[in-house]
């Protein structure tokens, strides 16, 4: 931060404690279960079909695409019932595997354990891309693209900060399983070839803190606390806070390597017992839910039962968001599902803001983490002035949505930038 | 129930724009409140009053010229009005007013500022200028008679300043400014000048709290406020000027009130924070160069309106990424800081204090002798009535000699009340009036006591500037002379005194 560039972040109020330490709910299991057949960008080719019976942890999809390779595992037992088109969580229908559950719960090892001290570097990579693993932080990147040919990484960064409002997920998970986080920690850094690593956590959450200094004191893996800002979590603003470097592209340019925690979570549970990502800790948090809590729910349910279990909505006109309200979209239709990348669901009630015109006040200015002037993008768009939005670096926007919610002025000023990336796009 | 759509985010800050603006208008009132009470102290309850009035004027014109606006235009009238923000402009046209501005005044400078200066470039957020400034500077500049003499008080610092030439020297410091009770009365805001700006340390405060809640940045204020500083340094020490000269010209006039309200007005400033700065830097470099070379006492509305229109320039000029282009926005701010400032020094550097001005008159070959004072000549403005009320003049006339109608009168008069004698009174200006009764003309005027600081007023005693005095009566107008109002109307006083008392056959 200089003088000259404001802070280009922002404490905001996390409502943490509507969650945080409530008890973490199991979900019951629902009859019926709806596996989305895409994961990041890659369409997944069933290898089930109609009529099928499956069990929990078996292999049910495959990509063809070798980049965006995570395939996909049934979250219960039960038969096939067909391919679906459902709404996803990216507003568009796509193809979901119909599961009904015999609440049987008859389970296959999905692959072998691993020794990851004691495999080779390959062995370790070939077993993270069969495991499906993924981003689990909201992209759903698969993890092995990473860690293909890491070169010359000197920092491998676990991202434990969930700077989202509202969602606790991976606190309570990391608060569950710390063994297992630093079973895949650790092959993750192996993996990395970085000489150390860091578990970056907020400072303010001092007993996952504490948990984590017991697992990880003695291991190249330091425990380091983060300001409680937002966008804490986002790979350039991290990268920024660890190490003071900025980069262009990809964080190895910086020489760092990140990951989220869950991710590592559910690699040490792969490692150890053998077993694929079926479900999913998922915060049910915002004022237009009964009991926000923390739930587990296996992938592929559907969010109305999430709602439901949790006491149903509150209000009669609410904004369902798969996610946290800052990234997170909001769904106008609850029969979407829990996906690989769903870490939570918030529910507010609506209420229309009362805007007024852009005051100028460049608060959008001061906060955005990419370091990009809304207001003037803003500007530039309404009057298509072209070149203005291309000195504007638009497309360095993340939407993070920072801007609107800083905004005075209650203007969806993360919106129009929305608007003139298509713009750009359409004009190009 | 109903699930609906609305794009992401939806978490929003507490703070609004209506938060915003009433944390400034909360201050606005503060510094208001105080105008009332310091009036009602030094100048009597109906000075206060009068403050209060005046408030209430320009709120209700402001609110009206809102109203009907938008009723015209069929829109939804409370909406807007809410979303218009005008008490704030009433409020600062007050505060930056003399306490001599006739009530029509106020209600043109409002309703202009409103009308023209807000509204009709599309309302709230659109206007170019500063509406406030804009509404004053259009009263400044045309309604030259929308002074009310019955409140007049005595010179600001900054007309006082600006009858120096902007350049009090070490030496003249101390008789200039004791009249103000030193630097520190000044600070704590005990002397008459616009309603708003005596009070240092309440706008600071003021300011202080507008930052400590997100409401304005600190940048803007610190910028304009130090370069002001910076620069009055400089040049005050390039004429031997101390420190206290630089402090003087932050305390005078409207520089600490225009940091604070109006430069920080958002709307009509640059958006990025680097552009602020440049803003600031070449606003405060604005507003010196004003004072030291425009006939205008005091430079800050000037320099903020002219400033406003180089906003969006300078806004395309930090157009880009803040960290790609980050020291592309560093050389841009100090390039254009560099040149403003050196400007504003080359400026500086042909200013002349008196005692310079006085040095070079007396090596021209020209020495002027009149009544005693070293006299300027005179160039005359604006034409002064002889009806004019003079009241604050307190003159007084006594007889000293008859040959039959024409009567020689002695008469005393107050200045332009900057110097005072050792009982801490003004030191009154004295001269011979000689009256032609049956005429009810002046026959001659001479000085007796010139009783202010050389090289203040002293074009006034000049043998043309008396010498309009000749043949007129109480009819008759006479002019100015630039630079040296004050004292012109301390002449004029006792010559209207002079003709009263002949007339009255005393
Ligand atoms: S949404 Fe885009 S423009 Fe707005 S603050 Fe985030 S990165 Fe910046
Ligand atoms: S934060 Fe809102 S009001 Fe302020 S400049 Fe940005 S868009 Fe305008």
């Amino acid at each position: 931060m200089s003088i000259l560039t404001g802070p280009m972040r922002f404490h905001l109020d996390g409502q943490k404690e509507l969650t945080a330490h409530k008890a973490v709910l199991k979900l019951p299991e629902p009859d019926d279960l709806y596996i989305p057949l895409v994961n990041g960008r890659a369409a997944c080719t069933p290898t089930v079909k109609e009529g099928d019976e499956v069990k929990v942890g078996q292999k049910i999809g495959e990509p063809s695409d070798g980049f965006w390779f995570v395939p996909i595992f049934s979250p219960v037992s039960g038969t096939v019932v067909g391919i679906e088109k459902r709404m996803t969580t990216m507003l568009k229908p796509g193809d979901h595997l119909h599961i009904r559950n015999d609440h049987k719960y008859s389970a296959v090892r999905a692959f072998k354990s691993l020794d990851y001290e004691n495999a080779s570097r390959e062995e370790l990579l070939e077993f993270v891309k069969n495991a499906g693993m993924a981003g689990l932080g909201g992209a759903g990147f698969p993890t092995f693209n990473k860690y293909t040919k890491p070169d010359g990484i000197d920092l491998f960064i676990i991202n434990a900060v969930e700077c989202e409002p509202y969602l606790t997920a991976d606190y309570a998970n990391s608060m569950a399983n710390p063994e297992l986080m630093r079973e895949g920690a650790l092959a993750l850094l192996k993996l990395s070839g970085a000489p150390k690593g860091k578990i970056a956590v907020k400072e303010d959450k001092k007993d996952l803190i504490e948990v984590l200094h017991k697992q990880f004191d003695g291991t190249p893996i330091e425990v380091a606390e983060v300001e409680d800002i937002y966008p804490a979590g986002w790979e350039r603003t991290l990268i920024y806070m660890l190490t003071g470097k900025r980069y262009d592209r990809l964080p190895a340019e910086a020489g760092c390597i990140l990951n989220n925690v869950s991710t590592c979570i559910a690699l040490g549970n792969a490692l150890k017992n053998g077993m694929p990502i079926t479900e999913k800790y998922l915060t049910v948090s915002g004022d237009g839910v009964q009991n926000p809590q923390n739930v587990i729910v296996p992938i592929g349910t559907p969010a109305a039962e999430v709602v439901k279990a949790c006491g149903g909505y509150v209000g009669e006109d609410c904004l369902l968001i798969a996610g946290g309200p800052m990234m997170g979209r909001t769904i106008p239709n609850d029969q979407f599902v829990v996906g690989l990348a769903n870490n939570g669901l918030t529910v507010l009630q609506h209420r229309e803001e009362f805007s007024v015109k852009c005051l100028r006040c460049g608060k959008c200015t001061e906060t955005c983490p990419s370091g990009l002037m809304p207001v003037r993008i803003n500007m530039a768009e309404k009057a298509k002035d072209i070149d203005t939005l291309k000195k504007l670096s638009i497309m360095d926007c993340i939407e993070c949505g920072l801007c609107t919610y800083i905004c005075p002025s209650k203007l969806d000023v993360t919106e129009g930038i929305r608007r003139a990336k298509r713009y750009m796009t359409l004009v190009k | 129930m109903k699930l609906t759509f609305n794009p992401s985010p939806n978490y929003r800050n507490e703070q609004s724009t209506v938060s915003i603006m009433k944390d400034v208008l909360l201050c606005l009132l503060a510094v208001d409140l105080y105008a009332v009470i310091y009036y009602c102290a030094a100048y009597g309850a109906q000075y206060g009053l009068r403050v209060v009035l005046m408030t209430l004027t320009a709120c209700v014109s402001a609110l009206l010229t809102d109203v009907i606006y938008y009723k015209v235009l069929k829109k939804d009238v409370i909406k807007e009005v809410k979303s218009s923000f005008s008490l704030i402009t009433a409020l600062i046209i007050v505060l930056i007013s003399r306490i001599s501005t006739a009530y029509y005044a106020i209600v043109v400078a409002t309703v202009i500022a409103i009308f023209f200066g807000k509204l009709v470039f599309g309302g709230f957020g659109q206007n170019i200028f500063n509406p406030a400034a804009f509404g004053a500077a259009i009263i400044m500049g045309n309604f030259a008679g929308s002074y009310s003499a019955d409140f007049a008080t005595s010179a600001t610092p900054t007309m006082a300043a600006k009858s120096l030439g902007w350049m009090i020297t070490s030496g003249e410091f101390s008789s200039f400014i004791s009249s103000y009770g030193g630097l520190g009365r000044m600070f704590l805001g005990q002397y008459a000048s616009t309603i708003g700006s005596p009070c240092a340390l309440l706008i600071l405060l003021c300011g202080a709290y507008l930052i400590w809640n997100r409401d304005i940045d600190w940048q803007t204020p610190v910028f304009y406020i130090g370069t002001v500083f910076v620069e009055a340094l400089i040049i005050g020490l390039m004429h031997g000027a101390g420190i206290e000269y630089a402090l003087f010209s932050v305390l005078a006039g409207g520089v600490i009130f225009g940091g604070v309200f109006m430069a920080t007005d958002p709307v009509t400033t640059p958006v990025s924070l680097p552009g602020r700065i440049l803003w600031a830097v070449g606003c405060a470099s604005l507003t010196l160069i004003i004072r030291d070379k425009s006939n205008l006492s005091d430079g800050v509305l000037f320099a903020i309106l002219l400033m406003n229109m180089l906003t969006p320039a300078i806004d395309k000029l930090f157009d880009g990424n803040q960290i790609k282009d980050a020291d592309k926005f560093k050389r841009n701010v100090l390039i254009g800081s560099a040149c403003s400032i050196a400007l504003t020094l080359l400026v500086g550097t042909s200013v002349k204090s008196a005692s310079e001005k006085a040095s070079a008159v007396s090596e021209s070959e020209t020495p002027a002798e009149t009544g005693g004072a070293p006299a300027a000549s005179a160039n005359f403005g604006e034409a002064l009535p002889m009806s004019y009320n003079f009241n604050a003049n307190k003159a007084s006339c006594e007889i000293d000699g008859t040959e039959g109608d024409v009567i020689r009168y002695s008469c005393k008069a107050k200045g332009f009340g900057l110097v005072t004698n050792a009982d801490g009174d003004y030191q009154m200006n004295e001269a011979m009036v000689v009256v032609n009764k049956a005429e009810g003309k002046v026959t001659s005027m001479n000085v007796i006591t010139f009783g202010e600081t050389g090289g203040v007023g002293d074009a006034a005693t000049s043998d043309e500037a008396l010498a309009q005095f000749e043949g007129k009566g109480l009819d008759d107008e006479v002019n100015l002379v630039t630079g040296a109002t004050f004292t012109t109307r301390s002449f004029a006083s006792m010559a209207q005194a002079a003709l009263k008392a002949a007339a009255e056959g005393e």
